[in-house]
């Protein structure tokens, strides 16, 4: 795949930032105004994980019943993964990430700026009028730390370039059967996402969905669902033992196909995007509509089971399964369920269990 | 709401029920008279006089939600919901927290537990949930007969987790759900717009409860509710602040215990008189040299839930070694925003009110609330328990815990365990830790 | 060498299954109606390679189908380790090859227990033999035959006598620690109070089966309940499940080698 292979890595992206001149945020999980930070030509550079650092380092902050994700993150700030940032965006999604936020500030306190950002967990107007109001926060914590000051004008105008971005990004995940890319290929597009600067992801996508086959890919088609799919190596085991992903309920990429803003007010707008994101653990979506969504995947994408694929430890996923699970069983769609930390390969029983799935919806 | 159900109800609990638990209080107090102790009393002192009221009390809360669904309508609420707008709409006002914490003292909570564990709730979610989810699901508690919702109202000020726990509860028993979300308080202050936040859904949040009641809320039974409310919370953090007196009077295992009344049956008056007469108590101990510890050496802090399985364990175990556990942050959250509660404005005093209990604060705020308590207390060490249930409660815990020893000089021990989870509380190793901590203070 | 056969004949092997479990392989030859003909079952050895080959040279010692299918007789890998064999046509996960090899055994669906030495399953089975729903304990020792080992050898009982010591106490003394480690030392510290080891082995009995039995539940019981794997010869298993579960269970003639068995079932299939 010319196209693919041209995924540039984030180290060199984060090297080519710097030497331009610019800022860099690092952001944690999981949703946050891309186009804000932009606007101000702040890279935003998202920290899953990642996997593969030294968790010594975060145990000596955080107790061993908090994720992966929220411990590989702070391991890696203080093994120097962080150093490139400029300030660092710690987005509230569920009690770890509180935790870590807080703990940043008034313990560990790194050089960087520590940036908290509250998402509100309903839908309803008071919810978006606060939301609008706290990237208005955020906006004016960015103007101190960068001496910018964007005008609205501008920040509609990053808005719309990501929007555009992300109906590309929608268009790979509806399309992906289609395209000539193993899942492991495809994930690594959707998430260059998390590092790209909007025109050079843009490029990419554009590029891939030139190639779309008629004949779509073969492979038992299950729906992958959860927070992040690491370790990546996941997508691999699954096409080895004749899978594929036809669909994804991820926080780090499906939950995160955000739709357009409606409101002139580029805060407003961007609060109007996010709230309106598929259903959600994190942010307060009722099972119910998490499994009229659910439905809906394995509909249009013709997934014959769904795997629940959880970081251990991870409580928004974990009260919504045993909900969630009953309806598909009664709609007649069986769910595995596989819990990991991010940190290790996939052990023999995770791999015996996806198998033994596969061959059971076969 | 039939006659005949009325009839049931008024009978059962204002008739009959209020008769058996006051024979049973006498009984109760008569023999508390006679000083006898289960607890090891040759270092403890006597029960407090108060308790078989507090008994009664407790008790007679359960009974009227033993017959509740015949007469009025039921909220489930979170522990740091803004109740006063339920009471003032006649609510019966129930605590699933509540319950899991009287399943946890009766040791019935991991029996409960396992029918949601079996029904797919993981072992890694919290122990509360966990067992409130088995009572909805199996029926099963302590307590006679839980009554069903009508209306659930959870507000994120302590974690989270409530919020997804009763997305469950809602999805089950197919009742509104009143979110109050409160946004996290990560530096001194709320933000202006967090705190219009707030007031905001809690004005929404009456439409919802009016009709779910049936009946428009009078403006006046709310601000009966909210200076019932202030009242008691003052009178609990005065209770509390009496332990700075050396020895201390009672012990935060006796506060674990009576603090029932202000969760549970907060905005009610006989809650400030209950509230009222134990302050009394108190003071009579005060008077008379009884304290908590009979031969008290050292004053200790516990951060966190308690660990409602071992309560008397614990309590006779520093008792033993002359140990007394004057404060405890989490009783102190009860009270400590009292100053806060506007009866005049309801509204207004109660977005702050709801926003800054110490949960929904910063890690560095515990850290300067347990200085103080070090400080105000003259305490000489500390029990952090490292609650695997409790997340927003124990992050930091590792810094604090650092920071108190190099800041206050004072030994500072992380216990593991689970508030209510006995299979996560390792016997052998957290007695281990117990002594290594004891011999340090002595 | 065990071989089966009608009629006093040896059966002629038209499909080979192999077991690769963590304590123990297994390896099964089914004639070409699918009956079980001949087994072999030793302890795993760590060269797992050199231990497949080994099998497999037995195998080929016997009557196989003549003439001879085409590109040798199939053999289907399941268990542990089934990766690790080159020579198998294809590997099948154990829960598949569990399913199928008591469906065939039994003739009938249900709820399938297998407790091996490291990890436990339980496996829903519709009336046609297919899989419908299963869970498995891989992520830790307590809900295992490992379990049992570990905590009974501070006992001092030896592995042969399990079952019989656990059913011979007239009392049972409740263990709280869920890990096996801590496990231990909870047994230590009541045999230095005193207490008796009859009580705590079964005490221990009922903690492995309350974690098999949340297993159980998680699937959902659907009668009847079958019970399979190494940890079947300890008689107090089968005896105590029963007493959790109130449903009779029904244990396969060769409880330890229905995985194979399933497997080499599959081979035949291919082969057919």
């Amino acid at each position: 795949m010319a196209a693919l292979s041209a995924v540039p890595r984030r180290s060199e992206i984060v090297r080519t930032q710097r030497e331009r001149g610019g800022w860099i945020a690092a952001v944690l999980p999981i949703h946050y105004p891309r186009a804000l930070l932009r606007a101000f030509d702040i890279l935003p550079v998202e920290v899953w994980g990642p996997p593969g650092v030294d968790v010594s380092y975060g145990a000596i902050h955080l107790q061993p019943y908090v994720c992966s994700i929220v411990r590989n993150a702070l391991s890696f700030l203080q093994t120097g993964g962080l150093d490139v940032s400029d300030l660092i965006i710690v987005p509230h999604a569920c009690d770890s990430l509180q935790g870590l936020g807080s703990i940043l500030i008034d313990f560990v306190r790194p050089k960087q700026p520590i940036l908290p950002l509250y998402l509100p967990r309903g839908r309803r107007a008071s919810d978006l009028a606060f939301l609008a109001d706290e990237f208005r926060s955020l906006y004016r914590r960015l103007e101190e730390i960068t001496h910018r000051s964007p005008a609205d004008a501008e920040l509609m105008e990053s808005i719309r370039r990501e929007e555009a971005a992300d109906e590309l990004l929608a268009q790979l995940h509806q399309r992906r059967k289609h395209l000539p890319l193993t899942d492991i290929q495809l994930y690594r597009l959707i998430r260059a996402r998390e590092y790209l600067p909007v025109e050079m992801f843009s490029e990419l996508a554009r590029a891939a969905l030139a190639q779309v086959a008629e004949t779509p890919r073969q492979g038992i088609p299950i729906i992958l669902s959860g927070i992040v799919p690491e370790p990546m190596s996941l997508f691999e085991s699954l096409s080895d033992m004749g899978g594929l992903v036809a669909a994804d309920d991820l926080a780090c990429c499906g939950r995160r196909l955000y739709p357009r803003g409606l409101s002139d007010d580029p805060f407003r707008h961007l609060a109007e995007s996010l709230l309106d994101a598929p259903a959600d653990s994190t942010r307060g979506h009722p099972i119910k509509e998490r499994l009229e969504h659910l439905l809906q995947l394995s509909r249009t994408s013709g997934a014959k089971g769904i795997v629940f694929y959880d970081v251990k430890f991870c409580e928004p996923e974990l009260f919504d399964l045993p909900g969630l699970r009953k309806g598909l069983q009664e709609a007649g769609l069986p769910s595995a369920t596989i819990e990991v930390d991010i940190n290790d390969p996939l052990s023999h029983q995770t791999l015996t269990r996806l198998e033994a799935f596969l061959e059971m919806i076969a | 709401m039939s006659v005949g159900g009325l009839l049931v109800y008024h009978l059962n609990v204002n008739v009959l029920g209020r008769a058996a638990l006051r024979v049973q209080r006498w009984q109760a107090e008569r023999k508390a008279a006679t000083g006898v102790s289960r607890w090891k009393g040759e270092y403890l002192a006597p029960p407090l006089k108060i308790a078989p009221r507090t008994k009664e009390l407790v008790a007679r809360h359960w009974l009227q939600g033993r017959y509740a669904n015949l007469h009025r309508k039921v909220a489930w609420v979170t522990s740091g919901a803004p109740i006063e707008l339920l009471k003032a709409l006649d609510f019966y006002v129930l605590y699933p927290e509540n319950h899991g914490a009287i399943c946890g003292t009766a040791r019935v909570a991991v029996d409960i537990a396992t029918v949601a564990e079996n029904a797919g709730y993981s072992r890694d979610i919290c122990s509360y949930a966990r067992t409130d989810i088995g009572t909805m699901l199996s029926g099963k508690t302590p307590v006679g007969k839980l009554p069903k919702p009508d209306l659930l109202l959870a507000c994120t000020n302590i974690c989270q987790t409530v919020l997804q726990w009763y997305r469950v509860l809602a999805h089950h028993f197919n009742v509104p759900l009143i979110l109050v979300d409160t946004p996290f308080v990560y530096y001194d202050e709320a933000t202006d717009h967090a705190i219009e936040f707030v007031k905001r859904q809690l004005e929404e949040a009456v439409p919802i409860a009016e009709k779910v009641a049936g009946k428009s809320l009078d403006e006046r039974k709310l601000k009966q509710a909210a200076r019932l409310s202030k009242l008691a919370s003052q009178l609990w953090l005065e209770i509390m602040e009496r332990n700075q007196h050396q020895p201390a009077p009672i012990s935060a295992f006796d506060e674990f215990i009576q603090m029932a009344p202000i969760v549970e049956m907060r905005g009610d008056a006989v809650t400030v008189d209950f509230y009222a007469a134990m302050l009394k108590e108190v003071d009579d101990r005060i008077a008379h040299g009884i304290s908590a510890v009979k031969n008290e050496k050292k004053r200790l802090l516990w951060d966190n839930l308690p660990i409602w399985y071992r309560l008397r364990y614990l309590a006779e175990l520093l008792g033993e070694h002359g140990l007394a556990l004057a404060a405890s942050t989490y009783t102190n959250a009860w009270g400590e925003l009292a100053p806060l509660i506007d009866p005049e404005r309801p509204f207004e005093s109660a977005a702050r009110t709801y926003i800054y209990p110490i949960l929904n604060r910063g890690t560095g705020h515990k850290l300067a609330t347990m200085k103080r308590m070090v400080e105000a207390y003259h305490l000489d060490g500390v029990i952090l328990h490292s609650d695997r249930s409790c997340k927003p409660y124990s992050i930091g815990q590792i810094d604090q815990r650092d920071r108190l020893i190099r800041d206050c000089g004072v030994p500072a021990l992380l216990l593991e365990a689970d508030h209510n989870d006995p299979r996560a509380y390792a016997e052998e190793q957290a007695a281990n830790r117990l002594a290594a901590f004891i011999e340090m203070l002595e | 060498m065990t071989a089966h056969g009608t009629k006093g004949r040896m059966a002629q092997v038209c499909a080979l299954g192999i077991d690769v479990g963590s304590t123990t392989v297994k390896i099964i030859g089914v004639d070409a109606e699918g009956n079980l003909a001949w087994h072999l079952l030793e302890q795993a050895d760590p060269r797992v390679e050199d231990q497949v080959e080994r099998l497999l040279a037995r195998a080929a010692t016997l009557p196989l189908s003549s003439p001879p299918l085409a590109g040798g007789t199939p053999l289907v890998a399941t268990g542990y380790g089934r990766k690790l064999v080159r020579q198998a046509t294809r590997s099948v996960t154990e829960i598949t090859c569990h399913a199928k090899g008591i469906y065939r055994e039994l003739s009938h669906g249900g709820t399938l227990v297998d407790i091996g030495g490291q990890d436990s399953k339980v496996i829903s089975i519709n009336s046609k033999g297919d899989v419908v729903d299963f869970s498995m304990n891989d992520k830790c020792a307590a809900g295992t035959g490992r379990f049992l080992e570990n905590t009974a050898r501070r006992l001092g009982v030896p592995l042969e006598r399990l079952g019989q010591v656990a059913l011979s106490a007239l009392e049972e003394v409740s263990i709280s620690s869920t890990c096996t480690v801590f496990a231990e030392s909870e047994v230590i510290s009541l045999i230095a109070h005193g207490i008796a080891v009859e009580p705590i082995l079964r005490g221990l009995h009922r903690s492995l089966l309350k974690r098999v039995v949340a297993m159980i539940r998680t699937v959902g019981l659907v009668p009847p309940l079958m019970l399979s794997g190494g940890v079947v010869q300890n008689q107090a298993i089968a005896r105590m499940l029963e007493e959790e579960t109130s449903e009779t269970v029904i244990v396969p003639r060769y409880p330890q080698l229905m995985g194979a068995y399933g497997a080499a079932l599959i081979a035949l299939e291919q082969a057919n």
